[in-house]
């Protein structure tokens, strides 16, 4: 039973770190653009962009899970997402990187505004074009900067992917609750915890080796 | 024929005049000190030299060529990205960038501008480095370093775009006072070397000593220029010899 149980268990893992993984290769470089927006100087766009902030941070990412794959489907009448479990992934996908996206948009904002005015001069009077004073000179400030801040949600993303089955993707508590259907067995969704905890602490080595590697300039 | 020609800059922040019309010029391989009390405008006024402030009115020219005219402000930042390289800027707070080591400091701008080789920029990077007495700290970065080897790096590094005239912003006020004096020494050499400079300082030895020609700006204009020794010895002006009193 336990062999059932861990295979089981261990599918269910597997789509838990490809929501995970696909959605930081997505959220991390659109929450940068994103950012750009809420500091524009073009009025409208800092204005639109501060208004989705505000909506994405202020109603439940479930909600928003829920009205991503059903929302196109009631307005236009057809599915965007495709038909099936592959459909209803990238549903998941599509809402799990606009929500961090914003999240971390913000993050981006904070870091980017904490470097000195006195850093962008140097690269101005140096002849620097303002791409490459954003990418040769703010950019590494930027992410030693936002590293433990951008932490926590990374964490907390790993949390997240469990309402993934609000819209029926199957992930690892829903595989460990089958069980409880089943076979009448409740331990195996205690067993989750044990991935989640393995995978944190396993993001947390990383994201700490990360920060170590920074800490050779302040 | 001057290397810098500023005619009537003026300058305002909201409803504050910081600068109402300031003239002077300099010719190569001069240096100019700028002299005042703080909130004077002299500060404003190099910055609008290093285009990190556009002024309002007034022109600026670079051997008899205008690189900038404050009645038509409409400048690409392509263009002033070209011009300003004519000029180089030391900054009070050093500026220094904290993930590269003092070599790469020097080097960034000279290999993204790609105007030279890149063993070319590397020689003249570590003479740089060498000229200003830090070949043995080339490959550390500025956080290992004191604020006056900072400053001297940030010397160097300005020094690498060879611009044809160096600023400075008030170079030592950020450092403690027993080591103003390493920094003065290196610029007190470039200017033995003929270096154009213009010196934003509050160091009134220095200025008398180094400086070829004087201004005092209070209050948003030139209150009074001349020489060192007429500055220095002979203030004509009573703003100057209040000025001069109260700092000594």
């Amino acid at each position: 039973m336990f062999q059932t149980v861990m295979a089981e268990l261990t599918i269910g893992f597997g789509k838990t770190i490809e929501i995970f993984v696909l959605t930081l290769l997505g959220a991390l470089p659109l929450g940068l653009i994103i950012s750009f927006g809420s500091m524009s100087k073009f009025k409208p766009l800092k204005a639109v962009v501060r208004f989705m902030i505000w909506v994405i941070r202020g109603t439940p990412l479930m909600l928003q899970l829920i009205v991503v794959y059903y929302g196109p489907g009631l307005i236009f009448g057809t599915n965007i997402w495709g038909i099936g479990n592959e459909g209803r992934f990238v549903a998941v996908l599509a809402a799990f990187i606009i929500n961090y996206a914003f999240y971390f948009s913000e993050i981006y904002r904070g870091g980017i505004e904490s470097i000195p005015k006195g850093q962008y001069e140097a690269g101005q009077v140096l002849g620097l074009t303002k791409r490459q004073i954003f990418f040769n000179v703010v950019l590494l400030q930027v992410i030693k900067r936002i590293l433990p801040p951008m932490g926590n949600e990374i964490i907390t993303l790993v949390k997240d992917t469990s309402l993934a089955r609000v819209i029926a993707v199957y992930e690892v508590i829903w595989a460990g609750q089958n069980f409880i259907k089943s076979a009448g067995l409740i331990w195996p969704l205690f067993m989750t915890a044990v991935y989640y905890l393995a995978f944190t602490g396993l993001v947390q080595i990383v994201l700490g080796r990360i920060e170590k590697k920074l800490s050779y300039f302040n | 024929m001057s290397i810098l020609e500023v005619k009537g800059f003026t300058k305002s922040f909201g409803d504050v005049k910081v600068l109402k019309g300031v003239d002077f010029s300099i010719e190569e391989g001069e240096v100019l000190a700028i002299i005042g009390p703080s909130g004077g405008g002299k500060t404003t006024l190099l910055r609008c030299i290093n285009f990190l402030e556009r002024a309002d009115g007034g022109t600026l020219s670079i051997n008899d060529k205008v690189i900038y005219d404050g009645s038509c402000p409409s400048i690409s930042d392509a263009e002033i990205r070209e011009n300003r390289l004519h000029l180089g800027m030391v900054f009070q707070q050093f500026n220094l960038f904290p993930q590269y080591t003092a070599l790469e400091n020097v080097t960034l701008a000279p290999k993204l501008s790609r105007k030279w080789p890149e063993d070319e920029i590397l020689e003249r990077a570590k003479d740089l480095l060498a000229r200003v007495g830090l070949a043995d700290k080339m490959n550390n970065y500025p956080c290992e370093l004191s604020g006056g080897q900072q400053q001297r790096v940030a010397i160097a590094r300005a020094l690498a775009m060879q611009p044809d005239i160096l600023c400075f912003d008030e170079p030592t006020s950020s450092l403690d006072p027993e080591i103003t004096g390493e920094v003065l020494r290196v610029i007190k050499r470039l200017a033995e070397e003929n270096t154009t400079m213009v010196v934003v300082t509050h160091e009134m030895g220095f200025a008398r000593e180094v400086a070829d020609k004087v201004i005092f700006i209070d209050g948003g204009v030139i209150a009074e220029c001349g020489t060192p020794d007429e500055i220095f010895g002979n203030p004509k002006s009573e703003r100057l010899r209040d000025f001069l009193g109260s700092i000594r």
